[in-house]
C-alpha cells in the first residue's frame, strides 16, 4: 500500500508558470516572490490569487506598507484577470499597515491569526513582506524574534491549510534572512535594461519537491497580466530512438515546390530536417522559402512563416500574402526589438500545435537577430540551437534563410556559425558573366543523404525560381568571376 | 466619474432612513456620523484607516466649496476634530440644509473613491451601506 502523501498541485493561472514550476504550485506551500520594485511581484501575486480564489476556497490579501492599497487596486484592476465579482466574495483585502507601524511581532501574528481563523482562507498573500520585516526588525530582540515570527507564521498558515505567497522587495537570495530557509518556494523576478530594450525574467530558486525548469525564463506584462515563456528544454536521450527516427524520417521526403530542386536534394528534403538557405540580399531566399510553404499547402501540409523582414503585403510574393490571408499559412510577424528566443519558440510551438503545421520558415536569421533583445544577442547561437532542437523534436521541417555578404575570398554559409546546426544547406551566390550578374545555387549538404554537388544557374521569374542546367562552361564560380572551361564535364553526385 | 442619479438617490434615501421620518437637524447629523462610520468600517480593511481619513478630509474640502460652514480650517490634520465639527455644524442648521450638505458630502466622497479605484470596485465595497435596511430600533424606514 502506498501511504505517501500526495501533493496536490494548484494551477496558477499565469501562462507558462506551471510549466516552469513543474506542474503548478504545491498546495499548502509557503512561497516567497522576490524582486526589485517594478519587476511585477504584486501583479504575479494578484494573477495567481484571482485564478485560484473561489467562494469555497477564498483568498486573504494582506497589504502591508509599500504601495498604498488605493493605488494597488487602481492599477491592478487594469488587468483583465482582475475580476470584480471576486472582490469580497472570494477575495478579501486586509490592510495591516497600521498594525505593522505600531505593533510588535506577537500582535501582528495575532492579527493575522485572527483574520485567518475567521475566514479559513485557502490562499494567503502578504504584500509586501519586506515592509513587515523592516518595521518589525526595528523593534527589540532582532533576528531571533523575526525568525520565530516567520516560523510561527509558517506553522499557522500550513496548519490552517493555506497556500501562502509572501511578496518581498529587495531580499537577496544570498541574504541569510530566515524567511529564505522557511519558504518552500522562492520565485525571483528581475528586469534588465540594456540599451533601449527591457527584458523581464523569472527564476525559480527553490520549490520543494518539484522538478522545476532551471534557468531564467523571460516574461512579459501585458493587459492580460504576466505571460512567462519557459526556456526550451533540450532533452537528452540515448540516441537509439533518434537514429531510428532519422532513418524513418529520411524515408519521407518533402517536395520543395521548385522544379529540379528536389532532384538536387537527392529526392526532396527529408522530413524533420532543418535547411539553411544562405545567400546575398536579393538572391531569392524568401521566394524559395515561399515556394516551400506553397508546396506544403498544395500537399495538405500546413506551414508557418516567422517573418522578421519584409511583410507579405510588401513582398512581391503575393502567393504568400494570399496563403496567409486565407489561413492556410500561419504568420508570426514581429517588429519588436526586445524578443527572447523563448518567446518566439513559445508562439511558434503553440501555432504549430494549433495549425498542425509540418513546415516552418524562419525568414531570416539576420532579421531575427535584430529583433532579439540586445541582452540575448550574445547567446544567439546557443538559443538558435535550442530552437532548432525543439522544432526538430516536434517533427516539423524547418527552412531558415540567412543573409550572407557576398565575399569571394572565402566560402561562408552563415554569419552565426549556424551552418553545423542545420541538416541541410543550400547556398546562393551572384556571379559575373559577360558583364551581367547571374544567380547560382548549390546544395552543400544534406545530412546522411546523397545529393547533387552541381552549381546551377537559376532565375527568378513571375512563376518563381527557375533552376537551369549545371554551369559547366565556367569554373571559379565561387570566386565570383568565372572563366570559361575548355570542355564541359559530366555532373557528379556526392554524399555528405 | 459623476455619481449617477440612482446612486445619489440611494444616498439620500439612506440618510432619510437613518434620520427618521420627520428629522430634525440633530438626527441628520447623527445619521451622517453613523453612515460615515459604516463607510469607514467597510473601507479601512481594504485601503487602511489612513487612506479613509485622507479621503474624508479631501471630500470635506471639496464639499466646503458649496457648504463652507461644514468645516473649520483649524481642524485640518485631525480626523476626529473634523468629524466633531461636521456633526456640530450639521446639527446647528435647518434640517433641509443639513440633509443637503450631508448628501453632498457622501456623493463627493463616492465620486472621489470612484476616480481612484473605479465605479465597479467602489460599488462593490460600499453598496451594502446604501442598501435599504430593515427598520432600525426607534426609527422607521422610508423608501
Amino acid at each position: 500500500m502506498n501511504d505517501k502523501v500526495a501533493i496536490n498541485l494548484l494551477t496558477t493561472g499565469v501562462p507558462g508558470l506551471d510549466q516552469v514550476l513543474g506542474g503548478g504550485v504545491p498546495e499548502f506551500s509557503f512561497n516567497l516572490i522576490m524582486g526589485p520594485p517594478g519587476s511585477g511581484k504584486t501583479t504575479l501575486a494578484h494573477q495567481i490569487m484571482f485564478a485560484l480564489a473561489t467562494p469555497e476556497r477564498p483568498a486573504l490579501f494582506f497589504t502591508v506598507l509599500g504601495e498604498p492599497p488605493l493605488k494597488m487596486l487602481r492599477y491592478q484592476q487594469q488587468f483583465s484577470f482582475f475580476d470584480f465579482d471576486k472582490v469580497n466574495e472570494s477575495i478579501r483585502f486586509v490592510n495591516l499597515s497600521e498594525d505593522v507601524a505600531t505593533a510588535n511581532y506577537d500582535q501582528i501574528l495575532a492579527r493575522i491569526t485572527q483574520e485567518v481563523e475567521s475566514s479559513s482562507p485557502a490562499l494567503v498573500i502578504v504584500d509586501s513582506f519586506r515592509s513587515a520585516v523592516l518595521e518589525t526588525s526595528r523593534q527589540s530582540r532582532g533576528a531571533f524574534r523575526l525568525q520565530q515570527f516567520i516560523q510561527q507564521l509558517g506553522v499557522l498558515l500550513s496548519g490552517w491549510q493555506t497556500t501562502a505567497f509572501l511578496v518581498g522587495e529587495f531580499l537577496s537570495p544570498s541574504d541569510p534572512n530566515p524567511v529564505l530557509t522557511v519558504a518552500d518556494g522562492l520565485l525571483l523576478l528581475d528586469q534588465k535594461v540594456y540599451r533601449n530594450s527591457m527584458v523581464r525574467q523569472l527564476q525559480v530558486l527553490k520549490m520543494r519537491g518539484q522538478d522545476t525548469r532551471p534557468g531564467m525564463h523571460t516574461f512579459r506584462i501585458t493587459s492580460a497580466g504576466i505571460e512567462i515563456f519557459a526556456a526550451a528544454v533540450v532533452r537528452v536521450d540515448t540516441g537509439e530512438a533518434t537514429m531510428a527516427d532519422v532513418a524513418l524520417s529520411r524515408e519521407v521526403r518533402l517536395t520543395m515546390g521548385v522544379p529540379r530542386l528536389d532532384e538536387m536534394l537527392g529526392g526532396g528534403l527529408p522530413s524533420g530536417y532543418s535547411l539553411l538557405i544562405a545567400g546575398p540580399s536579393g538572391s531569392g531566399k524568401t521566394i524559395l522559402a515561399t515556394a516551400f510553404l506553397a508546396e506544403g499547402v498544395r500537399c495538405g501540409e500546413p506551414g508557418i512563416i516567422v517573418a522578421f523582414e519584409q511583410t507579405p503585403s510588401q513582398s512581391w510574393v503575393r502567393t504568400l500574402d494570399d496563403l496567409v490571408r486565407s489561413g492556410k499559412i500561419g504568420l508570426i510577424n514581429t517588429r519588436t526589438l526586445d524578443l527572447s528566443m523563448d518567446e518566439i519558440v513559445q508562439h511558434l510551438t503553440s501555432l504549430i500545435h494549433k495549425m498542425k503545421a509540418t513546415r516552418v520558415v524562419i525568414d531570416s536569421l539576420s532579421g531575427f537577430e535584430l529583433a532579439v533583445a540586445p541582452a540575448f544577442r550574445e547567446d544567439f547561437r546557443e538559443s538558435l540551437f535550442r530552437m532548432i532542437t525543439v522544432l526538430s523534436g516536434l517533427g516539423v521541417t524547418v527552412l531558415l534563410t540567412s543573409e550572407l555578404e557576398d565575399r569571394y575570398i572565402d566560402l561562408r554559409f552563415s554569419p552565426y556559425g549556424s551552418a553545423f546546426l542545420t541538416d541541410a544547406i543550400i547556398v546562393q551566390r551572384y556571379i559575373e558573366v559577360e558583364s551581367r550578374l547571374k544567380r547560382v545555387m548549390a546544395v552543400v549538404k544534406v545530412r546522411a543523404s546523397v545529393h547533387s554537388t552541381e552549381i546551377r544557374q537559376f532565375e527568378i521569374t513571375d512563376e518563381g525560381v527557375v533552376i537551369g542546367d549545371p554551369v559547366l562552361a565556367y569554373e571559379g564560380l565561387l570566386a565570383g568571376r568565372p572563366t570559361r572551361t575548355p570542355a564541359p564535364e559530366t555532373s557528379e553526385r556526392g554524399k555528405s | 466619474m459623476p455619481t449617477t442619479d440612482s446612486h445619489r438617490e440611494a444616498i439620500r434615501r439612506t440618510l432619510e432612513e437613518r434620520a427618521g421620518g420627520a428629522p430634525d437637524a440633530a438626527a441628520v447629523a447623527e445619521a451622517t456620523i453613523d453612515i460615515w462610520h459604516q463607510v469607514a468600517d467597510r473601507l479601512a480593511p481594504v485601503i487602511g484607516m489612513q487612506g479613509v481619513d485622507v479621503l474624508l478630509s479631501h471630500s470635506l474640502h471639496l464639499t466646503s466649496a458649496t457648504f463652507p460652514w461644514l468645516v473649520n480650517p483649524g481642524d485640518r490634520g485631525s480626523n476626529a476634530a473634523q468629524l466633531a465639527t461636521l456633526e456640530a455644524r450639521l446639527a446647528g442648521c435647518k434640517p433641509e440644509a443639513s440633509a443637503e450638505a450631508s448628501c453632498a458630502l457622501f456623493v463627493t466622497f463616492t465620486e472621489l473613491l470612484t476616480t481612484l479605484i473605479g465605479e465597479s470596485l467602489t460599488g462593490r465595497l460600499l453598496s451594502p451601506v446604501w442598501e435599504p435596511q430593515a427598520s432600525a430600533p426607534g426609527r422607521e424606514a422610508q423608501s
